[in-house]
């Protein structure tokens, strides 16, 4: 029997009841999957918890679906239809770029073509595989080129420009220099001289293929894939053009001088489109034919361009100087697979998470969806981390990243997926990854399997389950435990503002709810102002500045910059989001460190193990003593979990009046004895010395505390992410459970809050 | 710091580089009808200065260039005995060229090259002297009778193998010797056809003009050799033979895609057999006579030595054999029958020494000091040690030298920190508090480049069982088995792991 491969995802992740899901799926060795769906319950296996629990659900989803092999196309590119070949003259012409080449050489790479790889004909723009400039043309038989004297230098700015005239069949190359002191990788004190200038006489002109106008790929085609883009390039490139006549050599220099020909056929400004609010993946072309280029798999906008100076540090400054625009060969950002089934769930499903699953053989995929309410139901709402799962999506650092193991403390434990999935290298990458030229990954979507979304799936670096697996046991629990409650996502809260939460009266955080866009900052802010009530219940919350892209809602958009526990770093320059205009990096840096929302900070971060939270003075106050009812005055709080073995672990918050915790916050308990393999957070070191960690630094430890707002609105917050994975341990009663218990009863409460009368000033005896 | 003793490095390169200005206009003129450049120049940036060099990439049409224009200069000048054997110089190196192409392109190996340039001959120089067909036309019946001779050969090769084809073909060649030399019409001169007429006038026979003349046909004959070897190499039946060179697995492979090289490998041989028809008939007119040694063993083999000598499959071998053997055949005459062993101890002695023959010898050469220069480093400098002034100039990432130099001092401390005691701590908690000694060398374990490095892999998702990989470092390629050991604890996988890391750090 043949190995049977099964993939799958689902558009949208999440959706109201009665809203259909298209689920897409590939599959080889097979051509019939089972599928039905499935209620996921539990999503952690290990033997302290209550298992992996599933229920299946009676739908009318077909117990048998037909499927096929899918293909993906990976790299992002650019494409112009060009349907009536307006971009494949007859006469001579002229095709000019700006580029920043990342990784000349090796393989070929083609910056601008209407050009058919697999039929050889019409005529690209490209790097051969020395590592060279190379224009060249195709009649269907015979391929000739021009090619540049001198190899490309990585990630230096050239001009690269070529013309030809089929009458006499000269082609001129030029390719010149344009770094300045900002633009490049490298400075001018480098004695390279990035200048070439070939002419030479072809032997074909080109033919006209079926094939689309593409920026920085080619058109190939076969049999068995169809069509798709090949040939992809790495690197940025900036404003680029047709005319149709060959320029002279010095019309060339007068581009590369800053002047773009004044009769173009089409020219790609990649500066036009600019606002305050950023910027989409179409390139406009200003030329006579309005040929404008639709990005693919999100070409990343907003980079430094040719000309960049660095002055100008955003492009909201001076878009003029923002015309790069970043390619790479392993961007993907939807697979874009047709479906094998849509399912509309019924519109009085309960809430929860649910999923396809598809089995064939001996394999078993499921394909998890969130299922919101059609209408709010319950008092509790629990925020999916939508944008932390699309942050994390099939991250690769077990394989990739030399320091993971050094970060984690830990050895990583992989599965057969884990090899599989880094063995296709098909599904894309998450924004801890970096592509194949070194540049970080800035964008993530849903449009693609993930492997780490399945429920069971264990983060191979700590060997526990993260994110969406790691939240089903807050559900889990919250089920157990008999309370009510209706999901939203972090999208959901994206899109709709507070108005998502008004109807809760308390909204509960999963685990790791790290990436927020400003629109959720405020919507929860004004949620609390207007009495809501909120469970902060993860760690190393509301950190990156995030982004939902305008045009496309699978995906979203984040840069990492200048501080933070941070993956990768973006250039100079580059550290403003192409989705809204916003500075990106950490919202602390922006004037709202998490302290300002809900009191607690990211300290630390640590997956040796997890240590257990102890009761501070504050909680004695009988404000919020209740909280602690049926807790020991001594007792360790969460000594256990399934993370780790404790209840305050994996990444840690803080309270810091410094970073802008409200004043009147009772710090209840805190988390003791970290090991060194804890150290403070980067973003708090401004001088480095020795001693940052858990042995030796106080401030490496997670807060537990609770603070009022306006109207009988509150937080409660632990600062853990292994918080909630304590949650089901011992049968799911525990004096974590019972801390939780004690604040959701109070929370979903109507009215004051317990412990609020206690707000006289303190008269002590003792 | 050891007594190690460090060389200066560094060398000042002998070969003269263009400067090319990048922003001049170059214009790169081609052979006229074809799509190549004259000479390959290649720019190159200078990884010690930046700047850029233009540099020939491919020097061979220079070494010809030269070679061949010292021949045809410094011939007129030479005494008419050197003339002579100038010319057959020519002669034999242009059979060899040809001959290389059908041993070294088409991969066959016939010993019947002198039999079809005979037989070329004796029916050219039969259809002047008995029909009456004036010489221009010898050089058309030639390769005429080349073609048919090498299309009846060639039809055994692909059933015959290696050596018993090479017994077939050497059989083919005495079979028209003994022919020839039985042919009744022909016993007064002992098998030789005479008196043919040639493109050197009778007058000037053996003449200085004569002699000169017959110099220029052979160099155009050699050049002509050279042209078809140069055309059937570049051209795709060639290039798809030496893909098919490099391995049988390769060819198997590629005619199962439907590349038929049996087709290909007799085109060239077929090919080759014309051209060696066309070397027949200039020879007949060269000697205004042709003679049944033409098919003798002793000159076969002496062909044979050339090829072995220059280096077999190459077209400069062919020739720069060609050179020696005849210098020594022809031009050491008074020698006498010592120049015959002569010959044969250079080829002996090139056979035993040389592996490619004389003109592969630089490239062997290379070799030769890379590998030496290997053992040098080797005994020079320890595993994982620091890098010496001579290794440094090939690591393009300076630091990587600090590092190494670092971690190997590191290594040495950390070495010294592990104790039974140690391990023992590990054991009894590996994700615990540590020890200072302990987290140290965890640390420096966890720090580890990405290549090889240890992972743990759960063997059945839902299940505590694990074994020992290793990664590969690089996206794409899957991590190893490290070792068939299984795990039912996590902590013993992690205890596991870590022996193999002290047991490494040790062995360092």
């Amino acid at each position: 029997m043949t190995d049977i491969r099964l993939f799958g995802y689902c558009d949208p992740l999440s959706a109201q009841a009665g809203k259909p899901i298209d689920f897409m799926v590939s599959a080889e060795g097979t051509s019939e999957v089972q599928a039905e769906i499935v209620r996921l319950v539990h999503g952690d296996f290990n033997p302290d918890g209550p298992g992996f629990i599933e229920e299946p659900v009676a739908t009318d989803v077909p117990a048998a679906l037909s499927v096929r092999r899918q293909y993906t196309q990976n790299g992002s590119f650019s494409r112009v239809d060009d349907s009536q070949a307006r971009l494949a003259p007859d006469g001579p012409f002229t095709v000019h770029a700006f580029i920043w080449p990342s990784t000349p050489g090796g393989q070929r790479q083609t910056i601008m073509s209407r050009w058919s790889v697999h039929g050889n004909e019409g005529y690209a723009l490209g790097i051969n595989p020395e590592g060279k400039l190379e224009f060249w043309v195709g009649d269907g038989k015979v391929v000739d080129q021009v090619t540049a004297d001198a190899p490309l230098v990585p990630k230096v700015w050239v001009l690269a420009t070529a013309s030809f005239d089929p009458a006499t069949g000269q082609a001129r190359l030029r390719q010149i220099g344009v770094q300045n002191s900002w633009n490049s990788h490298i400075g001018p004190v480098t004695p390279y001289d990035h200048n070439t200038h070939v002419v030479e006489t072809l032997r074909c002109t080109p033919a006209k293929p079926d094939a689309p106008f593409l920026i920085a790929a080619a058109h190939e085609e076969n049999p068995e894939r169809g069509r798709f883009a090949s040939t992809l390039y790495n690197g940025k490139i900036d404003r680029a053009g047709i005319v149709a006549r060959a320029l002279s050599a010095e019309e060339m220099a007068a581009i590369a001088a800053g002047t773009p020909p004044t009769d173009p056929l089409a020219y790609w400004d990649t500066t036009e489109g600019f606002t305050d609010r950023g910027i989409d993946t179409v390139i406009r072309d200003t030329g006579p034919h309005g040929l404008d280029a639709q990005g693919v798999n999100h070409p990343v906008r907003a980079m430094t361009g040719w000309n960049w100076t660095g002055r100008d540090d955003s492009f909201r400054l001076n878009p003029s100087q923002y015309g790069g625009v970043s390619y790479h060969d392993d961007a993907l950002t939807d697979c874009a697979w047709e479906p094998a089934v849509t399912w509309a769930p019924p519109v009085d499903l309960r809430s929860g998470v649910y999923a396809l699953k598809v089995s064939a053989g001996d394999r078993v995929d499921r394909i998890p969806v969130i299922i919101r309410p059609n209408k709010p139901r319950a008092k509790i709402a629990v925020q999916m981390s939508t944008f932390t799962y699309l942050a994390y999506a099939n991250e690769h650092l077990s394989f990739d990243a030399q320091i993971a193991q050094a970060i984690v403390a830990h050895t990583p434990v992989i599965t057969g997926e884990d090899i599989e999935y880094d063995k296709l290298q098909e599904f894309g990458l998450s924004t801890y990854d970096h592509h194949n030229d070194g540049a970080g990954v800035c964008y993530s979507s849903w449009k693609r399997p993930i492997i780490n979304i399945r429920p069971g799936y264990r983060m191979a670096g700590m060997n526990f389950p993260w994110a969406l697996p790691a939240d089903l046991s807050l559900l889990w629990w919250l089920e157990h435990a008999g309370y009510d409650y209706d999901l939203i996502t972090d999208h959901d809260l994206d899109r709709e503002g507070l108005s998502a939460l008004t109807p809760y009266k308390a909204v509960l955080n999963v685990t790791h709810p790290e990436y927020y866009s400003e629109g959720m900052l405020d919507a929860t802010e004004d949620y609390l102002r207007e009495g809501g009530r909120v469970m902060y219940l993860g760690g190393n919350g509301y950190y990156w500045v995030t982004a939902a892209c305008p045009d496309d809602p699978a995906c979203i958009e984040v840069r990492k910059l200048d501080v933070g526990s941070r993956a990768w770093q973006a250039e100079a320059g580059e550290g403003y989001l192409a989705s809204t205009g916003e500075r990106s990096g950490l919202w602390r840096s922006r004037g709202r460190p998490p302290q300002k929302l809900v009191g607690l900070g990211f300290t630390t971060e640590g997956m040796d193990r997890a240590e257990p939270f102890e009761r501070m003075p504050d909680s004695f106050h009988k404000r919020v003593a209740w909280i602690f009812e049926g807790i020991g005055d001594e007792e360790l709080i969460g000594d256990f979990g399934l993370a780790l073995g404790g209840a305050a672990g994996v990444e840690l918050d803080r309270y810091d009046l410094a970073l802008g915790t409200p004043p009147h916050t009772l710090l209840l308990a805190a988390s003791i004895n970290h090991t060194d393999n804890y150290p403070l957070v980067s973003e708090e070191i401004t001088y480095a010395f020795p001693g940052r960690g858990g042995s030796q630094d106080p401030q490496v430890r997670g807060d537990m505390i609770y603070f009022t707002t306006q109207n009988n609105g509150a937080v409660f917050a632990a600062g853990s992410i292994s918080w909630s994975q304590a949650l089901p341990c011992k049968g799911g009663e525990n004096n974590v459970a019972t801390i939780m218990r004690n604040v959701l009863d109070a929370f979903i409460r109507e009215g004051e809050l317990p412990g609020s009368q206690f707000s006289g000033e303190e008269k002590h005896w003792r | 710091m050891s007594d190690n003793t460090y060389h200066k490095v560094g060398r000042r390169p002998w070969e003269w580089k263009l400067k090319p200005i990048g922003t001049d206009e170059r214009p790169r003129l081609r052979l006229p009808g074809t799509r190549r450049h004259w000479l390959k120049w290649r720019d190159v940036h200078n990884p010690k200065t930046l700047r850029r060099e233009r540099v020939l990439a491919d020097k061979m049409p220079l070494w010809w260039t030269l070679g061949l224009g010292f021949v045809a200069i410094i011939t007129p000048f030479m005494p008419n005995s050197m003339i002579s054997v100038m010319s057959i110089f020519c002669i034999y190196a242009a059979i060899n060229v040809l001959w290389t192409l059908i041993v070294g392109t088409a991969g066959i190996f016939s010993l019947a090259t002198l039999a079809v340039v005979g037989a070329s001959g004796y029916v050219a120089a039969a259809a002047n002297v008995y029909l009456g067909v004036p010489w221009p036309f010898m050089l058309i019946i030639g390769p005429i009778v080349g073609f048919l001779f090498g299309a009846i050969l060639a039809a055994p090769s692909t059933r015959l193998d290696g050596l018993y084809y090479a017994l077939l073909t050497m059989g083919v060649a005495e079979i028209c010797r003994v022919f020839v030399v039985q042919l009744r019409a022909l016993t007064q001169t002992n098998g030789a056809i005479t008196q043919v007429d040639s493109f050197i006038p009778e007058a000037w026979f053996l003449q200085r003009p004569g002699l000169l003349l017959g110099f220029a046909g052979a160099f155009l004959l050699l050049l002509g050799a050279l042209l078809v070897w140069r055309l059937v190499n570049s051209e795709r039946l060639g290039m798809l033979l030496r893909v098919a060179r490099t391995s049988r697995e390769d060819e198997a492979f590629a005619e199962a895609i439907g590349i038929d090289f049996r087709r290909a490998r007799l085109m060239v041989f077929v090919i080759s057999s014309a051209a060696l028809g066309v070397v027949g008939a200039f020879y007949t007119m060269y000697y205004r006579s042709i003679s049944p040694t033409i098919f003798s063993l002793d000159q076969l083999l002496l062909l044979f030595a050339m090829m072995v000598i220059g280096g077999l499959g190459r077209a400069e071998g062919a020739v720069v054999g060609a050179a020696i053997v005849t210098m020594i055949d022809k031009g050491l005459v008074e020698l006498g029958p010592p120049r015959i062993i002569l010959v044969a101890f250079i080829m002996i002695g090139v056979t035993i020494f040389a592996r490619e023959g004389l003109t592969g010898a630089r490239h062997q050469f290379r070799d030769y000091r890379k590998r030496k220069s290997g053992e040098r480093r080797a005994r020079r400098t320890e595993k994982g040690g620091e890098a010496m002034p001579e290794e440094a100039t090939e690591v393009h990432d300076k630091q990587e030298l600090y590092y190494r130099r670092f971690n190997k001092r590191l290594r040495d401390r950390l070495k010294t920190l592990i104790t039974p005691e140690l391990i023992e701590e590990h054991k009894r908690d590996p994700l615990g508090h540590h020890s200072d000694a302990l987290a140290r060398v965890l640390n420096y374990f966890r720090r580890a480049e990405m290549a090889d490095k240890y992972v743990i892999h759960r063997m059945i998702p839902t299940e505590e069982r694990f074994r020992i990989m290793a990664v590969s470092g690089v996206r794409g390629l899957p991590p190893r088995v490290v070792d068939d050991r299984e795990y039912t604890d996590i902590n013993d996988a992690y205890h596991a792991v870590f022996l193999l890391r002290v047991n490494d750090l040790l062995e360092s």
